[in-house]
């Protein structure tokens, strides 16, 4: 059985065991004890997919709970509607409003970090203040004992237990799901660097939507059913500040970014919440409890989960280098979350064979096209950076575009990949407009491109950033297939002993290289090169210059931005020259070279510099 | 119609209570700017502040100033020691947050096991005492914790602006490394840093004690409002702080006076979440 | 571990317990202990009022232990710390109740706790005593009995007992200014002032409700300067109304007559602008309140206890009396019928009336609840006196300015 396998049996059995407790006829407290447990569970999983994974940090998951406490409330006791129905509705009106707020903000590109959260700490407040002077609430509070709670098992609190054990379940299998899909691999890629996940084909507008609407929807259920646990709905207790923080902290302690992190959070802090509860030592309980905590989250700061996941993996490892010669490691592979020490699987990778030219062609984002730059203007502020460029590059040709500091180079590159709009003039990829589009589809398209300062992810391997250009680029393969690919790109640029390596244990040369794979792992048409060689010493540039020619064999467009003139002649089939958002000369390397205006900009400026 | 002094008035009232909001802030702010560490303490260490101010006063008939002059420097040291368990275990943005919850909680049973749960209130004479300008009556003590949120914010904002040890902070909160290859001993300056963050708790703490009302609990109440003036005034930004601070009192302060006040929340924060997304590079 | 911290605190400890046990010599209760389980609020928000309900718990035990207990028996509080979260509250009655198998409960503290607790007695049918629930027209539960003394109506009967000591004054306000916190029973009886007011006459220029938790209070003090009542009702909790009035002050206003529903008395009746200040009582520590049942035995004893513990003013009111007279409501059950069942607990309770420390308790009416006892009360010379009804005025104490 494999792991995955396993995991999903043990988690059904544990399901189905929890799920048989009520009829154990255990005294109702620990149903209610556990109820509680299982809401805290909801809440910090559905926190965790938005925040945790994407690194959105909400301080409003109060606002969801609370829209669908009043939901819940508002159908139930005001318009007698029973309270299962009420729940789907309570999870719609929370992911709705969620989905409302996501359309606006997550357009705005400075509304991240702290601004997020501030603005999600804002939303509850308007919220709340909403509900307490509108026929909602109004100030009073709204009892719900007239409200039926239909009995799924005899007591009322095993019927809690079982609701909550319910959402808590869905919630964890949900995030589960995420973790393991395009989606987490998505989020988990916004968390890292949101603008380059764009650009390597990750739809971070929708998947943010996605999971923000997903976490919303799930908190509201909660809330639903948290109304009618207290039975008594007030806008004090239900928008306080508990709920955003408890979540926030629970998913800290268990691990924010493991499916099961802030599960074993929200089970840890409440479970402690009522270790001293005794009226007499409550305060020393307090106290003590808090003292716990911080111990725990110093010793293991990135959470329970991924710390004794990482130690028995560890352990594990090091069991099966002295036991027996298996070489590969079985069972799901390691989330980014759980990278530290995690033995990625490096042994395999010999089996793995570089792709070959032909299949490179085949399985390409269909035939090869060339690009093709049309007037293209842009402008930043009062600053006209691109003033009506036109350049095109044909399959297999290398276009080297050159110029001065400032004078357009990597804007141009941005515009095509579409980080940036243009303000006017087109840009085609074969029949394909590509200009108007959000950079992902680009991607998808077929144009990968590299920056001049590397930008990997941070928390992902270099097999795992390299994979997952491959799974949002124009190969468009699944996850699985994408890592096999990705150890092929990685071995081409030869890489492949680094495969299990984070970005910052690599040095400058391996990161630019690991740029490469991860821009060829989405088997473009095209590919933006922004200055691959600066910073390499004089044998990295013999080999890249290699890796550049044998892409070019493939039938890849390549746009070459270089200041390395040796490199630009040798490898050029044209050179375009930039200056100040124009082009002044275009041609065959040594024609443009000895291009008077070319001279001037090049030796004048040279010299001031100099 | 409300009257011109109503508005007024209110007005007065709203930037002189955003000025404690502001002080409040201040401490917050740096740390989490420049040090990227989400003091939750802080607010605990105010309220702490508050208490002694309190007790000083109360049992040892101290002046509040005089408690200040002591409680000021004492958590200047309190500061100080708290960085050391953070830089000690590299305590980050996100862990910041579970630590200082933490630490919160635990003084919070401190203040608690000390003064009971029962609500305190610190009578001076000041507490009512106003000056009169043309029609409209300024509060004494308000003014003065608007008169040190501003002397500090800006004080501070010139020690970032022009000290070595503040640009070297800066530097250090853009990129770590650069400047630390720059030769910029980030780690001491953090620690005068965290030092007088909690300084400025103690100086809020002793305006809560004076102005507000002491029971163990209220170190929670506060953390909205002044996350929200954290961050519209920018982090690490003191003088920002300021004016976020004065924004979010003069605009609730204005609504309760011309509206419904309990809808006063409403309208702070929506300005609030316009501004965030409509002018986001303002922020 | 009350006594360890009593211990650290010193002060009288030995003397105490030489007491104690010498009174528990004399009868000393025998057998297994009666159990009566409860939370209180004792960290969080509701801190500082429940701690005054702890104090008074904690002494009424002890006192029956030093008596004969309850049946012979020892009595033993098990207290629970309900951190001021309704839905902790109702787990651990659930605790108390199904783990614990406490043989009585008791109610915890506050309108939101008591109300998840009541629906956890319900479904268990524990007979439900608590004495600090707002909102009597929730409480559906037919074994719940409330020594919170609103009767079933306060939003009429208390703004009309506050309107008619006025009215008996030389000179009854005619405007009433109304602020008030949307905490659910200050905004429950405060909407109820307004009714009644407009109801008898009095005009009502200035109705204003504030969100619970606000930290500025010069806006709303310049908009009840402005509105120039006779008369200021102000809903608030806690220490609101002393924020309030400082802030009037500030604006050189002091409003002529001002009323507080819930507030925290000690700091009020220290506070230089509290002068006059009005509210509502059961109980204060004068004739003829001092005669009824227990109090003259347990006032002394309650404020030694709570200087011990440190607490500021230590004198009892509304919460404790209230909170004594639960207790007492709970023995004289027990004593009356020699039985721990709790329908037939139930059954006297509903039936008998109890003479308690605030006077005769009846629960006989609408949701259980009898008669409103709350009496208007006034800060003078440095205390809390009750002014009206005239039979219940602190000896020569009347309504000022008359």
């Amino acid at each position: 059985m494999s792991g995955r396998a396993r995991l999903v049996v043990g988690a059904l059995a544990a399901s189905l065991a929890l799920g048989l407790l009520p009829l154990v006829g255990l005294p109702a407290f620990y149903e209610s004890f556990l109820y509680l447990v299982f809401h805290w569970v909801a809440l910090a999983t559905s926190w965790s997919i938005l925040s945790g994974y994407a690194g959105y940090f909400s301080f409003g998951h109060g606002a969801f709970f609370g829209a669908g406490m009043y939901t819940t409330t508002t159908l139930a006791a005001g318009y007698g509607v029973p309270f299962l129905a009420t729940l789907p509705v309570a999870a719609a009106v929370a992911a709705l409003l969620s989905a409302g707020i996501g359309a606006v903000v997550f357009r705005v590109k400075r509304l991240r970090g702290e601004l997020f959260g501030l603005l999600t700490l804002a939303i509850t407040f308007v919220l709340a203040t909403i509900v307490l002077n509108t026929r909602l609430d109004g100030g009073p509070g709204v009892y719900l004992s007239n409200v039926p709670l239909p009995r799924l098992v005899a007591s009322p609190t095993g019927t809690f237990y079982l609701l909550a054990l319910g959402l808590a379940v869905l919630a964890v299998s949900a995030a589960y799901r995420v973790t393991h899909s395009r989606l987490g691999l998505g989020l988990f890629a916004i968390h890292d660097d949101e603008d380059v996940a764009e650009v390597e084909g990750v739809p971070t507008f929708a998947y943010k939507l996605a999971a923000f609407a997903l976490s919303a929807g799930i908190a509201g259920v909660a809330g639903g059913i948290h109304a009618m646990f207290v039975s008594y709905v007030t806008v004090g207790d239900t928008f306080s500040i508990t709920v955003p923080l408890y979540v926030v902290l629970m998913s800290v302690l268990g691990g924010a970014r493991h499916w099961l992190g802030p599960a074993v959070g929200a089970a840890l802090i409440t479970a402690s919440l009522y270790a001293f509860t005794g009226g007499q030592q409550a305060l020393l309980g307090r106290a003590l409890v808090a003292f716990v905590l911080i111990v725990v989250i110093l010793l293991l700061p990135e959470g329970v989960v991924p710390a004794v996941l990482g130690r028995w993996r560890r352990r594990r490892q090091l069991r099966w280098r002295r036991g027996s010669d298996r070489s590969a490691q079985r069972g799901a592979h390691p989330r980014p979350s759980e990278v530290p020490g995690a033995p990625a699987a490096v042994a395999g990778l010999e089996s793995a064979a570089a792709p070959e030219g032909e299949r490179l062609h085949e399985s390409s984002a269909g035939a090869p096209a060339g690009l093709e730059c049309r007037d293209v203007w842009k402008a930043f502020g009062g600053i006209q950076a691109l003033r009506g460029v036109s350049l095109g590059v044909g399959p297999g040709e290398i276009v080297s575009l050159v110029g001065p500091n400032g004078s357009g180079k990597t804007t141009l590159i941005n515009v095509v990949s579409g980080h940036y709009s243009l303000d006017r003039g087109r840009v085609e990829l074969g029949a394909v407009t590509l200009s108007g589009r959000p950079a992902h589809e680009i991607a998808g398209l077929g144009v990968s491109r590299t920056y001049q300062i590397p930008r990997p992810f941070a928390h992902f391997t270099a097999l795992e950033n390299v994979a997952l250009a491959a799974t949002f680029g124009a190969a468009g393969g699944a996850p699985r297939d994408a890592r096999a690919e990705a150890r092929g790109w990685l071995e081409f640029t030869g890489l492949g002993r680094r495969a299990a390596a984070l970005p910052h244990e690599l040095n400058l040369h391996e990161r630019k290289f690991l740029e490469l794979a991860r821009a060829l792992a989405g088997r473009p048409r095209v590919i933006l090169l922004d200055e691959v060689l600066s910073g390499l010493n004089p044998a990295e540039i013999a080999s890249a210059i290699g890796l550049i020619r044998e892409i070019r064999g493939r039938g890849v467009a390549i746009l070459f931005v270089e200041h390395l003139m040796r490199a630009v002649l040798e490898l050029s089939d044209r050179v375009v020259v930039l200056n100040e958002g124009e082009v002044i000369a275009a041609g065959s390397p040594r024609e443009v070279m000895r291009a008077p205006r070319v001279v001037d900009v090049y030796l004048g400026k040279a010299h001031v510099v100099a | 119609m409300p009257s011109v002094t109503l508005l007024g008035q209110a007005l007065v009232s709203g930037v002189l209570a955003g000025g404690l909001y502001a002080l409040l802030a201040l401490g917050l702010s740096l740390s989490w700017g420049l040090l990227r560490l989400v003091n939750l303490a802080h607010f605990a260490l105010a309220l702490l502040g508050a208490y002694l101010t309190y007790q000083l006063g109360h049992a040892f008939h101290l002046a509040p100033w005089v408690s200040a002059a002591i409680i000021v420097p004492l958590f200047f040291v309190v500061g100080m020691g708290l960085h050391v368990v953070f830089a000690r275990f590299r305590v980050t943005e996100f862990t910041s947050l579970l630590v200082t919850f933490g630490l919160a909680v635990i003084l919070e049973s401190l203040i608690q096991w000390f003064w009971t749960a029962d609500y305190r209130r610190y009578e001076t004479p000041w507490a009512s005492a106003s000056v009169r300008v043309g029609p409209l009556f300024v509060p004494v003590l308000e003014s003065l914790a608007c008169l040190t949120a501003a002397t500090l914010a800006l004080g501070t904002w010139a020690w970032l602006r022009f000290t070595y040890v503040g640009k070297a902070l800066r530097a250090a909160a853009e990129d770590a490394a650069i400047a630390g290859a720059f030769g910029v001993n980030h780690r001491r300056h953090a620690f005068v840093l965290s030092g007088i963050s909690a300084a400025y708790a103690g100086v809020a703490g002793t305006f809560i004690a004076l102005i507000s009302t002491l029971a163990p609990s209220q170190i929670w109440v506060w953390l909205g409002v002044v996350f929200a003036v954290v961050i519209i005034g920018g982090l690490g930004n003191p003088v920002g702080a300021l004016l976020a601070g004065f924004l979010i009192g003069a605009s609730e302060s204005v609504t309760m006076a011309v509206a419904a006040p309990a809808w006063a929340p409403l309208v702070s924060f929506s300005i609030l979440i316009g501004l965030l997304v409509l002018r986001p590079e303002r922020v | 571990m009350i006594r360890m911290r009593r211990f650290t605190r010193g002060g009288g400890l030995v003397a105490f317990l030489v007491l104690a046990f010498a009174a528990s010599a004399v009868a000393a209760p025998a057998g297994q202990p009666i159990r009566i389980g409860g939370t209180l609020a004792l960290t969080g928000p509701l801190g500082p009022t429940a701690l005054l309900h702890k104090l008074a718990g904690e002494m009424y035990v002890e006192e029956l232990n030093k008596g004969n207990g309850l049946l012979g028996r020892p009595v033993e509080w098990v207290l629970l710390d309900d951190q001021s979260k309704p839905e902790l509250a109702r787990s651990l009655y659930e605790k108390l109740i199904t783990v614990d198998k406490v043989d009585l409960i008791i109610g915890p503290y506050a309108t939101s706790g008591i109300l998840a607790a009541m629906g956890v007695a319900q479904r268990y049918q524990k007979v439900f005593v608590h004495h600090s629930f707002g909102m009597p027209h929730l409480a559906k539960y037919e074994m719940h009995f409330a020594t919170a003394a609103f009767g079933p109506e306060p939003n009429r009967t208390i703004p009309t007992t506050v309107f008619d000591a006025l009215a008996a004054t030389a000179n009854p306000p005619k405007t009433v200014a109304i602020i008030t916190s949307k905490f659910p029973s200050a905004q429950f009886q405060s909407f109820g002032a307004k009714e009644i007011a407009e109801k008898r006459g009095l005009k009502v220029p200035l109705y204003l409700e504030y969100e619970f938790g606000t930290r500025d209070w010069g806006a709303l003090a310049a908009r009840v300067k402005d509105a120039k009542p006779d008369f200021v009702w102000i809903g608030a909790l806690g220490l609101d109304g002393n924020q309030m009035l400082e802030a009037m002050k500030k604006l050189d206003y002091t409003p002529p007559r001002h009323f507080h529903l819930f507030p925290a008395p000690g700091p009020l009746v220290v506070a230089p602008d509290g002068k006059q200040a009005l509210s509502v009582t059961v109980f204060e520590e004068h004739p003829p309140f001092m005669n009824n049942p227990g109090a003259a035995k347990l006032i002394p004893l309650f404020r030694e206890r709570a200087a011990k513990a440190n607490v500021p003013y230590t004198h009892v009111d509304t919460q404790v009396a209230g909170s004594l007279a639960a207790w007492q409501v709970l023995e004289a059950a027990v004593t009356a019928t020699r039985s721990l069942d709790d329908k037939v607990l139930a059954q006297w309770i509903k039936k008998n009336r109890v003479d308690t420390i605030i006077g005769k308790l009846r629960f006989d009416g609408p949701n259980n609840y009898g008669d409103d006892l709350f009496k208007v009360k006034q800060v003078q010379d440095g205390k809390w006196v009750v002014v009206w009804p005239r039979e219940f005025a602190a000896p020569g104490a009347r309504l000022l300015p008359p």
